[in-house]
């Protein structure tokens, strides 16, 4: 420990400089943040600029320094003056532990707080556990890899090409094949995969510190971190979403009874089914579904699904687990879309088709409502944070702000205004579908650098309104439902898209 | 004496370049062991293996008894190393440096620390990355001799320095070392001669002889016979004999095992009379250089 303090105040002593500037960099977080909170009071005035820029120069700074204070003793090599003097490798991971503790995590730990408590929640009550939740995966995301990296590194020269080259790469995916990042995306269940690079990029960093501060293999330790990377990468994009909706279904709080949700064609909105004709040849598929039985205030939100078209025959098609954004969501009427290969289509469309499938679904129940009025008076709304609304006056805008600590809420949040001036109430700004993004995460804090997340609306009706609404419904159970539908004759359905003029 | 530095069939390869091949070299404690070589021999591979800075392929290094992947803190405490390619931190001045250093070690002698600095004209308060080639290899060693090193370690230390400094720093290793076993390597022999007990001679990853320096030089002779007559060349020289040369009537050799009667009894039997034999006794550079051009013509 003696020996570790004495290395620590020695990169103190060094690296006074960019320690000054990071602390520099979390007060003016800590300024801005802060001064988020008083946005209602003052909307008109932008401070997104000196937020963002913010934002961009804090992990800078961060990373600045946690390459700084790990080359300060550059571990790949062997003419480093320090290998052969008697450091316990133990005490000189310690130091830079020590080091990245005292300079990043509790000034970022104090940040959070305040900007949390300025926002009118409190960092020592409901939200300590997303305080702190949030310090680990800050740690984990922006801490440990660069850690590791300069730890496999000599310099920012080799640094910046060990953080450049995998960003490249992933660039250059991106536009070769976007298809493999925009799969990677799951909406409210990203949090599993999430979660799963999370435990490979801090299993590989730390392998990677205690390898290279124990024993200096760099060599090897490099060819982890490349392993690590294509861990994650693969992950990312080979996990199929139903595996993540299995473990949500598994966490789900409440099981529902099976039987009581049923998934039908939506007869009644026959005329919707269609057969796109699209370029490439190939044929997109929309039949509408319906969902029925379920309870009173209970409502579904479609995930995904997967779905097959079978021809008498026997000849089929498959489209698997596909996300949502396949499918157009209209409540509990839904259409599914399902894109087909152009032969498969035109040797089946005249024939009576059987389509089978699941549909994963979301179940939300326990609606409430908060009333929110309007004034300076910040109102708490339960798995959300704090509500407050404001406006009226000369120039009739109103405005309704939501603030959350260290994530997004857990339940589906809508908005209104309510106009009571004559005895009747009437929503002026009734939102049909929730609108805030949601997360299924049972964790209290999700990765990002902000620990509240904001969300508002307006209204600017020539009206004098009496309050602000919020209304939440919380996620009860993640089922899954087959369907199927007999003699779906395709050719029925036929639509061309108009020619395009020259 | 005990072996304070020992390999056993020490090997390492880059890829498909042996640099080092079955080594097998002893350091007895309290001498001043001079390991040489041409370059690209296996000098420093050898040290930073000794000194766990570098992995071996195959065999073994021991410190003090103790396999070199294996050392602790506490035995760099009585290890002091000094290389010509160290780096240092360059931000700290000389006197941060040595301050920085001194509750590393038990027995940093603060006052030693001062003298050395005196001693080596080191300026206390000049950034280590201001200082000369020369100036840098002093505070090097100024910062491995305060704490009186059971083993100090010089990895070509002289390279690069005029005369002046050389001898200083052959001084001050010399004065402060205590007793302590040294093992420098260097690929000049006359900076080594002065002062080596023991000599190593390691050529293409191999140890071609490790003696005592007394022993060395005596049994290195190079000799010139003049013959009465022109005699043509011996079928096969003796094994001993090393950049071996004959003209019409003058023979000249190196004899790496020179030993007055058997020499003499070898020379008759292969030329019979002879009219005049020189028998001269070679400096270490010399013995060197025909090592080294011996192993030249032997690859």
């Amino acid at each position: 420990m003696r020996q570790a303090l004495h290395i620590f105040k020695k990169d103190v002593r060094h690296l006074w400089f960019e320690v000054a500037v990071a602390i520099t960099v979390v007060a003016a977080f800590t300024f801005t943040g802060a001064r988020r909170a008083l946005w209602l009071a003052d909307p008109v005035t932008n401070r997104i600029a000196a937020w963002t820029l913010v934002m961009i120069l804090l992990p800078l700074a961060w990373w600045t320094l946690i390459a700084r204070v790990i080359h300060d003793e550059v571990l790949p090599g062997d003419n480093q003056f320090w290998i052969t003097r008697p450091y316990s490798w133990k005490s000189l991971l310690g130091a830079k532990a020590l080091f990245i503790l005292a300079f990043i995590s509790i000034p970022m730990l104090l940040a959070d707080g305040v900007i949390v408590r300025a926002h009118g929640l409190h960092p020592l009550g409901a939200e300590l556990p997303g305080l702190l939740w949030s310090q680990v995966l800050l740690a984990i995301v922006f801490v440990l890899p660069i850690a590791a990296l300069s730890a496999l590194t000599t310099g920012f020269v080799q640094l910046i090409f060990a953080i450049l080259t995998p960003c490249v790469i992933a660039l250059g995916v991106a536009i070769v094949a976007p298809e493999v990042v925009l799969t990677g995306f799951l909406g409210a269940s990203d949090w599993v995969k999430m979660y799963y690079v999370f435990l490979v990029i801090s299993v590989a960093a730390s392998a990677i510190l205690f390898w290279q501060y124990s024993v200096r293999r760099t060599s090897a330790a490099r060819s982890l971190a490349v392993a690590a990377g294509i861990l994650a990468v693969l992950g990312m994009t080979l996990i199929p979403w139903s595996a993540a909706f299995r473990i949500q279904s598994w966490l789900s709080k409440q099981r529902v009874d099976q039987p009581m949700a049923h998934v039908d064609f939506d007869s009644g909105n026959k005329w919707l089914t269609r057969a796109v004709i699209e370029r490439g040849d190939r044929v997109r598929v929309e039949v509408p579904l319906s969902i029925t039985g379920l309870p009173p205030g209970m409502l579904a939100k479609p995930e995904g699904f997967s779905v097959q078209l079978q021809a008498p025959d026997g000849r089929m098609s498959y489209a698997d687990q596909l996300p949502l954004k396949y499918a157009s969501n209209m409540g509990q009427e839904f259409s599914l879309q399902v894109t087909v290969d152009g032969a498969f289509y035109r040797r089946v469309k005249n024939e009576p088709m059987k389509v089978r499938g699941s549909l994963y679904m979301t179940l939300f129940g326990n609606r409430q409502t908060v009333r929110v009025p309007f004034g300076d008076r910040s109102v708490p709304v339960s798995r959300v944070g704090v509500c407050s609304a404001s406006g009226g006056g000369n120039l009739q805008s109103y405005f309704l702000i939501c603030s959350s600590a260290f994530r997004f809420p857990p339940v589906l949040v809508s908005y209104r205004f309510i106009q009571s001036a004559k005895e009747a109430v009437e929503d002026v700004w009734p939102s049909t579908q929730p609108r805030r993004v949601i997360s299924y995460s049972p964790l209290p804090a999700e990765l990002g650098i902000s620990p509240v997340s904001q969300d508002f609306t307006f209204s600017t009706v020539r009206v004098p309104l009496s309050e602000g609404r919020v209304d939440t419904v919380e996620p009860i159970a993640h089922i899954r439902r087959n369907f199927e539908i007999e003699n779906l004759r395709l050719g029925d359905f036929e639509v061309r898209p108009a020619p395009v003029s020259p | 004496m005990t072996d304070i530095l020992r390999t056993i069939d020490l090997s390492k390869r880059f890829r498909k370049t042996v640099v080092l091949d079955h080594l097998n070299m002893i350091v007895p404690e309290h001498g001043v062991y001079g390991l040489v070589g041409p370059n690209g021999a296996g000098k420093t591979t050898t040290i930073k293996i000794l000194m766990n800075a570098r992995q071996p392929t195959e065999g073994m290094a021991q410190v003090f008894g103790r396999d070199s992947r294996r050392l602790s803190p506490e035995d760099f405490t009585q290890i002091g190393y000094v290389s010509e390619n160290q780096q240092m931190p360059e931000w700290m001045t000389v006197e941060y440096f040595m301050n920085y250093l001194k509750p590393f070690y038990p027995d940093w002698d603060a006052g030693r620390a001062q003298e050395l600095l005196r001693q080596f004209e080191l300026p206390p308060d000049r950034k280590i990355r201001n200082l000369s080639h020369g100036m840098r290899m002093k505070a090097a060693l100024a910062s491995s001799l305060a704490y009186r090193p059971r083993l100090i370690v010089l990895d070509e230390p002289f390279t690069g320095l005029d005369a002046l400094v050389r001898d200083e720093l052959i001084e001050g290793v010399l004065e402060c070392s205590d007793g302590a076993t040294i093992l420098i390597s260097s690929h000049d022999l006359s900076e080594v001669e002065s002062f080596a007990s023991h000599i190593g001679y390691l050529d293409r990853g191999r140890l071609q002889f490790s003696e005592e320096m007394t022993s060395l030089v005596d049994r290195f002779r190079e000799i010139e016979i003049t013959l009465t007559n022109s005699s043509p060349s011996p079928i096969s020289w003796p094994a001993a004999w090393l950049n071996t040369e004959q003209s019409a009537a003058v023979v000249r050799f190196v004899d790496t095992q020179f030993d007055q009667e058997r020499t003499m009894a070898e020379v008759q039997r292969l030329f019979g009379n002879t009219h005049h034999i020189s028998v001269n006794r070679m400096p270490l550079r010399a013995i060197f250089v025909t090592l080294a051009k011996a192993g030249r013509k032997a690859a």
